[in-house]
């Protein structure tokens, strides 16, 4: 299994009295995330975090495929690679990134997280595709970084919010073929980096036929 | 038919009251075949030495997010149920079981967190079960997961919200889903073959591998 289909999700949940915790925990409630900053998804101090940076070691290569967050508060996701944002407005300053409104998590949700109208809501379809993909390379560190422009907490309340990637694992041999086909210009996905592997086996087959026709027909 | 489409389909009341989801099973992953809980199977799944396995989609109940304090436990919201830890009060602001599937081939987890640590799987929100206009999926279980001919397979639900599951199978408050595709007898050995070679393996390719070998056996006679 050196391809592998993964994802992540973050929410802001954590046990009472506490801003983050390791995984996830029963019944967790939601804590503030501050506007208009930047939140690591993975080890960003808030809700469901991860013991160490999201990197890929020596042998390893992820190919980003989607990232959604919740549709409301101005929620949005950048997408970092090492130091360097994904997203760049057209003067090449920074942005949030991807809005939640464009990409939102989950499907279907309402741009309106205000529980008071359950009878009267949207339901959100995705305007936005991550392609082509975003590739993060042996040895890179990646980053999904989450934020919002108004507040979650209100007097007596606070909203829940979420995000979510989806991405694929070469391990291994697989994450080599990755490294080749990126020198080749081909995309990287699952069948690209099987239709490399069917070459190099046909090769394989065709270099053994032509040393045995050289070997006069003995192996 | 020795390719088949095959479902399985998981609902944590379908049990007797003993047997059906209750609190004490929040925070723990079940196992939707022989977890002790809702609809089980008699035996763990595990494919023979002629069968291959290709697991295409798994999808479990979806979970809604929204304001804290404002929905009272017990509400229902497209189709969820506010829970939370007690019955009486506000809802934390999950809407639904907060449930996530992940699927372990032996001992293994599939889905990993980037730390490389298992995690609990695909959440509801990312692949829901059921489909609505409310809940769409944006996760696609590709590249498929293949069981081969030996290995024992699971599907593991795990939940972080407490009684939002309903009491009856008529609530359908936490259910969970596979699709998959069991080859068997002469599939599975060009299921097999298919994986050496590096081609995906689906039933369109295990029929282009058949017709590749008739074709190479109609050639030989007429060479002979």
């Amino acid at each position: 299994m050196s391809m592998r289909s993964q994802v992540y999700e973050w929410s802001n949940l954590a046990p009472t009295g506490q801003t983050s915790s390791l995984r996830r925990t029963v019944d967790a409630v939601p804590v503030a995330v501050p506007t208009n900053r930047e939140y690591d998804i993975f080890i960003g101090g808030i809700g469901n975090n991860i013991t160490k940076p999201a990197e890929t070691t020596a042998t390893q290569f992820i190919v980003i495929e989607d990232i959604a967050c919740s549709a409301y508060l101005g929620g949005a996701l950048q997408v970092r690679i090492n130091t360097t944002d994904y997203f760049q407005n057209p003067d090449v300053t920074d942005q949030a990134g991807v809005p939640g409104l464009a990409s939102p998590y989950p499907r279907g949700s309402s741009n309106d997280a205000a529980a008071d109208t359950l009878e009267d809501y949207t339901q959100l379809l995705k305007s936005f595709d991550l392609y082509p993909d975003v590739y993060v390379l042996p040895g890179q560190v990646f980053q999904i970084l989450y934020s919002l422009q108004s507040t979650n907490v209100a007097t007596t309340q606070t909203t829940v919010v979420a995000a979510f990637v989806k991405y694929t694992l070469y391990d291994g041999p697989d994450a080599l073929i990755a490294n080749k086909l990126l020198e080749l210009g081909v995309t990287i996905n699952p069948n690209n980096v099987d239709w490399y592997k069917r070459t190099l086996i046909e090769q394989q087959q065709r270099s053994r036929v032509a040393a045995v026709a050289t070997n006069g027909g003995s192996a | 038919m020795s390719m088949r489409s095959q479902v399985y389909e998981w609902n944590s009341q379908t049990g007797t009251a003993a047997t059906s989801w209750s609190n004490t099973n929040t925070g723990n992953s079940v196992s939707i075949f022989i977890g002790g809980v809702g609809n089980n199977i008699t035996k763990p799944a595990e494919t023979t030495a002629t069968q291959f396995v290709v697991i295409e989609d798994v999808a479990v109940s979806p979970t809604a997010f929204m304001p804290s304090a404002t929905v009272a436990k017990g509400t229902t919201y497209r189709g969820l149920i506010a829970g939370g830890n007690g019955s009486a009060g506000a809802c934390n602001g999950v809407i639904g079981n907060r449930a996530y599937i992940q699927v372990r081939i032996n001992t293994t987890d599939y889905f990993l967190d980037p730390d490389n640590v298992g995690n609990d799987g695909i959440p509801g929100a990312a692949s829901p079960y059921p489909r609505s206009t409310n809940f769409q999926p944006c996760f696609n279980l590709y590249p498929d997961v293949y069981v081969l001919p030996g290995q024992v397979f699971d599907a593991l639900v795990t939940c972080y919200q407490n009684s939002a599951f309903g009491s009856s199978v008529a609530t359908n408050a936490l259910s969970a889903f596979m699709k998959y595709t069991l080859y068997d007898g002469p599939d599975a050995l060009i299921a097999n073959k298919l994986l050496e070679m590096g081609i995906s393996i689906n039933p369109g390719n295990v029929d282009w591998y058949k017709r590749t070998l008739i074709q190479s056996q109609s050639a030989a006679p007429a060479m002979a």
